[in-house]
């Protein structure tokens, strides 16, 4: 296994003095992870997965349990995984603001032990696999933040490492940016066997990147399986909300049901599995006096919701 | 070129990267330091003496001061950031590289203001401190204890943030470091002296390497030594204790 | 102009200020540790000098860098900065936007931020100096003192803003403040009482604004009786305060004109 944890848990002591408390982030957590798989480590914002992922990287010490990355130790040997993993950390940057992503390459390379020129290559053939050559020599300062994050993506990447952790690493793009670096990471994984392990509260980013879930809720593993069982059992609704320029009566369908009514506005809930959102969308056409139309997932608090109304880990 | 070395290089490019504002700050700080030379001319041309102080002793005083002052704040500006890294979660980072932590965030930022005040120490030294080889060996030695022990310092107090959290006491504990060490510390006698040999070492930043310029006394230059030593381990050995502690920003501050 | 706006302005400031005390904590601690080390090398210059230097007691000296300090550093350090920071940003562009003098609200708020480290200061210094030089020379010099450090502060604020208003020309805030507070250190009389400085140059800084900002209440609480000194102090309050309203205007139209 690349990845073994095992009655994991991480207790922060917080306020001074009279106000002194212990919060709980992680409580026991363990699964294992096998190289070249893509795990998605999910749960709502303060749910542990930051506290767990900087675990796994060695970033932070955690309060009990045991953790084997690569066969390594994170907290004791942390600066041998960091030669062997990849860290992206939100809008934590590895790169020198005022300088050109070349030019921190450069740095980067040099504290990763790469010879010039394998870092000149590699500089090369990440450029192409993540289409950025042409960012490498404007300056960080002036790039936009889809941007930014490709290069950091490559600076994590610079030594070929076998697992990257990915925390929140879509948040703050646009829709566009967001499923360019969904695809990127997916393209990563299956050229190179790549193992990757992120965090996100994006539904989105869990269905198109991974193929296998873990849902973390107030620090404790509440689902784990493959992505496709889950969108079965949990993705298989999709919100299409309505916007009516007159007050209409809502269309009667197989599988779908009526979540909000006003005069304004209408909220279907689809069950995909009974129903396709395009014979639900063509009916709404048709029969209503549509003003505006989009098509939602269900935010990750009512996935969650439903995966404790269902059933407990498998 | 080792990870460090690069490291530093990329800091240096950074700093650089600005260069009209680079050279605006350096020449800003140059002149701020010149209006202390200013006020001690005038203070003890009015004074005469004070305690064994005269406008030699200070004026060497305040070019060890701001050299070595200038090589922490300046090359190693993020000794004087410790608290603040460590209690935001901004260490995040420096850990996830295969480096040493501490060393890694010194030498990652450079503060261009403060090199002024090195540029400014070397020559206020040139100028006034009557360089001979051996005096220019005590000098540089005597720069870089001081260097040692205010960054051993710094890091020290600004480790706490690992144990209690944000706290003010770095930010005071520097701004008291820089003043004490600034002026002649013989006007003070017995605890208050003491003090500035000990708990907050402003004698060893300053007015103990000035004097080994002058008069080299073995006795004095050890105990310097030993100063820089104690402090540069201290602070070692409180921030790695305070790594473990470390939060990562992931406690809800309340 | 509408008072209340400026009375909420000093308000809010003054309570924001109060909430933070950590920040609080540091100022009378560094404030305190350097009065004990400024007040003493004085203190120990006078005592050489058969205990009096340029018509100042060793008591007096002491008690007069209580007050120097007081002044300048109940107010931000970097306040320079942080107003040539707001003007670089763009921030004081949307202040502009409202019915009222930026400059009048700013130097309010400014006010009410300083008022509480002010006092903390007034305390921490009386009580350093009592119990390292016993009371002042002259009781009823010393109480104008505290109306004269109100007065040097509001002059210190305005033109700390009249200075900070370069930053609309020359787009770069950082580092002004040093030399502006330099000016404050030697030719304002707060390190040194300006009778110590070479006659020429006592002679300019009595011609110059920053004597208002810390010689003025030093000096009174150093136990010389010299009411006038707040007559000069409020003269330099108008005229700063004009100052600094006219460079803010002048900016502001440069402003409009970049574009900014």
């Amino acid at each position: 296994m690349t990845i073994e944890v095992s009655e994991l848990s991480k207790a922060f002591v917080t306020g001074r003095k009279a106000r002194r408390k212990t919060v709980d982030a992680v409580r026991d957590i363990s699964f294992s992870v096998a190289a070249g798989e893509r795990v998605a480590f999910i749960g709502p914002n303060g749910a542990g997965k930051s506290t767990s992922i900087k675990m796994l990287t060695g970033i932070l010490h955690p309060s009990a349990g045991t953790i084997s990355v690569l066969g390594l130790v994170p907290w004791q040997q942390r600066r041998q995984l960091a030669m062997r993993i990849g860290t992206l950390f939100g809008q934590r940057s590895q790169l020198w603001f005022e300088l050109t992503p070349r030019q921190s390459f450069r740095m980067l390379g040099a504290i990763f032990g790469l010879s010039d020129q394998h870092l000149v290559r590699r500089v090369d053939e990440l450029g192409e696999l993540l289409d950025a050559g042409h960012l490498w020599d404007t300056p960080v300062r002036s790039q936009s933040l889809g941007q930014r994050m490709r290069c950091e993506l490559a600076a994590c990447m610079l030594h070929e490492p076998e697992i990257l952790f990915l925390d929140e690493p879509t948040i703050g793009l646009d829709l566009l940016g967001k499923q360019l670096f969904r695809d990127l990471i997916v393209r990563l994984n299956q050229q190179r066997n790549t193992t990757i392990f992120l965090t996100s509260h994006d539904v989105a980013d869990i269905e198109s990147v991974a193929e296998r879930v873990i849902v973390i809720n107030h620090g404790e593993v509440i689902y784990d399986d493959s992505v496709e069982a889950m969108r079965r059992s949990l993705f298989a609704t999709k919100y299409v909300d309505v916007g009516l320029a007159h007050p209409a009566e809502a269309p009667s369908l197989v599988g779908v049901t009526i979540a909000q009514h006003s005069p304004t506005m209408l909220r279907l809930v689809v069950d995909t599995e009974a129903q396709s959102i395009g014979t639900v969308v063509n009916a709404v056409l048709s029969s209503l006096p549509v003003a505006d139309l989009s098509i939602a997932d269900p935010p990750l608090e009512s996935v969650i919701a439903s995966i404790y109304s269902t059933a407990r880990t498998p | 070129m080792n990870g460090l070395q690069a490291t530093f290089r990329g800091a240096c490019a950074q700093a650089w990267a600005n260069r009209r504002g680079f050279w605006f700050e350096i020449t800003v700080m140059i002149l701020n330091d010149l209006v202390w030379v200013v006020f001690w001319v005038l203070f003890f041309h009015r004074v005469g003496t004070v305690r064994g102080w005269n406008t030699n002793r200070i004026l060497m005083l305040q070019a060890i001061l701001t050299t070595g002052g200038g090589i922490v704040l300046g090359v190693f500006a993020n000794a004087r950031n410790i608290g603040r890294l460590a209690a935001d979660g901004e260490l995040d980072a420096a850990l996830a590289l295969p480096v040493p932590t501490l060393a890694y965030i010194l030498v990652r930022k450079i503060q261009a203001l403060n090199l002024g005040d090195t540029i400014f120490g070397v020559v206020l030294f040139v100028a006034i401190g009557h360089p001979s080889p051996s005096r220019v060996a005590m000098f540089l030695g005597g720069s870089a204890i001081a260097a040692t022990v205010l960054t051993g310092f710094l890091v020290l107090i600004g480790s706490s943030s690992f144990f209690v959290g944000r706290n003010e006491g770095s930010e005071l504990g520097f701004h008291a470091i820089v003043m004490f060490g600034s002026y002649p510390i013989d006007v003070f006698t017995g605890a208050g002296r003491a003090m500035l040999y000990s708990v907050v070492p402003a004698a060893f930043i300053a007015a103990v390497p000035a004097r080994l310029v002058d008069s080299f006394d073995p006795g004095l230059a050890a105990g310097a030594a030993a100063a820089a030593v104690v402090f540069a381990t201290l602070g070692v050995v409180a921030f790695n204790l305070g790594l473990r502690r470390y939060t990562s920003g992931n406690v809800w501050k309340l | 102009m509408n008072l209340r706006i400026l009375r909420t302005a000093f308000g809010t400031a003054t309570r924001r200020a109060l909430r933070e005390p950590g920040s609080f904590f540091v100022a009378t601690g560094f404030y305190v540790a350097v009065v004990a080390m400024v007040g003493t090398l004085w203190r120990v210059a006078a005592a050489s000098h058969h205990g009096t230097l340029a018509g100042y007691t060793a008591v007096g000296l002491f008690w007069y860098i209580a007050a120097s300090e007081s002044a300048t550093m109940a107010i931000s350090l970097r306040l320079v900065e942080e107003i040539g920071d707001d003007i670089v940003s763009g921030a004081i562009a949307v202040e502009m936007l409202r019915p009222v003098s930026v400059v009048a609200v700013r130097i309010a708020a400014e006010f009410g931020r300083a008022v509480p480290k002010l006092i903390s200061c007034i305390l921490a210094g009386t009580a350093v100096s009592l119990v390292v030089v016993g009371p002042p020379r002259n009781v009823g010099a010393a109480l104008l003192s505290a109306i004269s450090l109100v007065l040097a502060i509001l002059c210190n604020i305005a033109a700390q803003h009249a200075f900070a208003g370069i930053a609309f020309w020359i787009r770069d805030a950082r580092s002004t403040w040093f030399l502006y507070q330099k000016f404050v250190f030697v030719l304002g009389g707060m390190l040194l009482p300006i009778q110590i400085l070479p006659t020429a140059l006592e002679q300019i800084a009595r011609a110059l604004p920053f004597t208002a900002m810390a010689y003025a209440p030093a000096r009174l609480a150093a136990g010389f009786f010299e009411p006038e000194l707040l007559l000069v102090q409020s003269a330099w309050l108008v005229v700063l305060i004009g100052v600094a309203a006219a460079t803010f205007q002048a900016g502001e139209r440069r402003l409009q004109v970049v574009g900014g």
